[in-house]
């Protein structure tokens, strides 16, 4: 999923890019949702006794629970969610589709040895393991959504390029996600850990993606002109870090592939240059198709997206969510009732919306980052 | 090379009193005009501006610009030590990562000197446009500091209404309501103590407490506090520091959610 080792790679080479922060300070913002990745992380984590949530009938309902709670926690806190489901995956990752189908029939031949062998441990693993986002989750998410009065968007391909159009387009303020390929589509902001738990204690990070060209210093050319290939710089990188779309080359880890681009700024270059006997190239390598769908995406044009966010509808929610499903009446009540809150009464304007952020001047002369902490306190004289 | 001397020390224990409130950390930037900083606190809702000039310094010297990261927790620690008659002088090298605070008591018997180490801070600057003001208040800064203190037992946030009458802080909460009002004063022997009025429309703004509640840190610096508000735009709260320069405080305003 995503990209290989981009997440640390941009915290070892470019730490200014990333900024913890909490919920909190998201307030006001609107923020486009990587659907499919939610649902699978409440598939994965909102569980009781390590089973899954279900209805009276078995069915699961975690996917539900995750949704509807979380999403009650973001709109308290004054962020605006508009979820963005997946459409058709685009042919070239039915490589990678087949992949993860062959590890879950893996995962589901160990689960089963598991089960026989008593191993309440390894069930518990491979149970998560098989987990799988499908068609009914997703369309009793929209229906949830629909209740509650949240927007979400269909994409017509792949969720994270739609949401980093929309970010583009600055109708959202960022990217949720952990999907790192979200800053290969070139979403300006992407935000993790938005919709964890919050006894995880898990700080927000966000991701600015100027800052990580800059920190990875794939900016040399300063010209906005040259800002496209400089982009393309980075999806290369991507690509050869291993993306869903393709193959990568084999025996290039995260550090050699960031050299190799440092040094020949396109993969066509690198592959004039490296010692084939040594690397492995995947043959017919499909890397500029791949990069093809990084730069021009199948997306829905942003302009003729309209998001609103509705009064929820508490009667249509309790039927939805009670009966059958198992959820408690009064908790979804007061769920609802807070939805309806945050809808009324007064909206605390951020002051960035007001005064126009100016560009950051680049201080040659600044400490470096690390010292900040750790110095020693011994005085650098220059000059 | 940085130095900068201030007799009345009292004066930097009272600004850091004033914005460490809102502002765990930021960067003094020094150049040869005097001693700027500007940051929003963590919620983007307000940002303190505080300029000092450098002529209002006793003695003053920038040879090259500077930014100070400085952590305020730690400065307000170094101010502590200070005595409230005290001499202080603030020094740092050009491209130093430390500043030295020294203080003087003032018969020169005792001279102490503290080094703090310096942060290098990546804060956003916002660009803040010249604007002119439809209401302009300038009360006595005691009055509006006990003014935010008793109406924010009521509510969260307050309102604040100037028209030809005068000015209006009201607001409503779970218990009930609370107004006041203040008019225009025209008999005062210090101007300090009048109420002046400047309007040109009438304006009403609704503002969280809790903000206005952390700007009042400032009222030890200033007997008179300025409020300048015109629809739709950050209310500005500012507090002239004598001669030496001012703090303002800007504040976004709470809104009716428009209906969509």
């Amino acid at each position: 999923m995503g990209i290989h080792g981009l997440s640390k790679l941009i915290a070892d080479e470019s730490p200014s890019a990333i900024k913890q922060s909490d919920m909190k300070s998201y307030f006001g913002r609107k923020i486009a949702i990587d659907a499919s990745m939610s649902l699978y992380q409440f598939l994965i984590a909102v569980r009781s006794e390590g089973h899954q949530l279900t209805s009276v009938d078995g069915e699961t309902t975690s996917h539900l629970m995750g949704t509807f709670y979380r999403t009650i926690r973001l709109i308290e806190n004054g962020i605006k969610p508009v979820y963005v489901f997946d459409g058709k995956p685009p042919e070239m990752k039915s490589g990678e589709l087949e992949k993860r189908a062959e590890r879950r029939e893996e995962a589901q031949k160990n689960l089963t040895q598991a089960e026989e062998t008593g191993n309440l441990v390894e069930v518990d693993k491979f149970s998560r393991r098989l987990v799988k986002v499908n068609k009914k989750h997703v369309d009793e998410c929209k229906e949830l959504l629909n209740l509650m009065g949240i927007p979400f968007i269909e994409a017509p391909c792949e969720a994270e390029a739609q949401c980093a159009a929309m970010v583009k387009a600055g109708i959202v303020y960022g990217t949720a996600t952990e999907d790192m390929d979200s800053l290969t589509f070139g979403s300006p902001v992407v935000i993790r850990h938005l919709t964890f738990s919050e006894t995880r204690r898990i700080p927000v990070q966000e991701y600015n993606f100027n800052k990580v060209l800059n920190g990875l210093e794939l900016t040399q050319d300063e010209v906005i002109v040259f800002k496209n290939i400089i982009g393309k710089c980075f999806i290369d990188l991507c690509i050869l870090l291993g993306c869903d779309y393709c193959d990568s080359i084999k025996g290039i880890g995260p550090k050699r592939a960031f050299e190799l681009i440092k040094q020949y700024r396109s993969i066509t270059k690198i592959l004039e240059n490296i010692d084939t006997s040594k690397y492995t190239v995947p043959e017919n390598w499909l890397y500029e198709k791949a990069k093809q769908l990084f730069v021009e995406p199948e997306i829905q044009d942003p302009k003729t997206i309209e998001l609103k966010w509705c009064e929820p509808d508490e009667e249509g929610l309790v039927k939805f969510l009670c009966g059958d499903r198992q959820f408690n009446e009064e908790r979804v009540r007061s769920g609802s009732k807070k939805l309806s809150k945050a809808r009324t009464g007064t909206t605390q304007v951020r002051l960035d919306s007001f005064f126009k952020i100016l560009p950051s001047q680049t201080n040659n002369n600044k400490r470096k980052q690390k010292d900040i902490t750790n110095s020693i306190g011994t005085l650098i004289l220059v000059d | 090379m940085f130095e900068a001397r201030l007799v009345q020390s009292s004066i930097l224990k009272k600004i850091l009193e004033a914005i460490k409130d809102l502002l765990n950390e930021a960067t003094f930037e020094c150049s040869a005009s005097g001693i700027q900083l500007q940051a929003m606190d963590n919620s983007h809702v307000s940002l303190v501006s505080l300029n000092l000039k450098s002529d209002g310094f006793d003695k003053y010297r920038c040879d090259r610009n500077l930014s100070m990261g400085i952590n305020l927790g730690s400065m307000t620690k170094i101010m502590k030590c200070a005595g409230n008659d005290d001499v202080m002088t603030m020094k740092a090298q050009d491209n130093a990562d430390t500043v030295t605070f020294v203080f003087e008591s003032p018969n020169q018997e005792k001279v102490s000197d503290y080094e703090m180490k310096l942060m290098n801070l990546d804060q956003e600057q916002l660009g803040i446009p010249e604007t002119d003001y439809s209401c302009v208040i300038k009360i006595p800064s005691a009055e509006f500091s006990r003014i935010c203190r008793d109406l924010s037992q009521f509510g969260e946030s307050m309102i604040i209404s100037c028209s030809k009458e005068g000015v209006k802080f009201s607001t409503a909460g779970d218990i009930g309501s609370a107004n006041v009002k203040l008019a225009q004063t025209y008999n005062v022997d210090k101007e300090e103590e009048a109420i002046i009025i400047e309007m040109q429309e009438p304006v009403s703004l609704n503002f969280a407490c809790r903000y206005l509640n952390s700007f009042t840190k400032a009222t030890p610096l200033s007997p008179q506090v300025q409020l300048c508000m015109s629809s739709d735009v950050p209310l500005v709260v500012e507090y002239k520091i004598g001669d030496v320069g001012y703090i303002r405080y800007y504040l976004a305003p709470k809104i009716e959610e428009e209906d969509n």
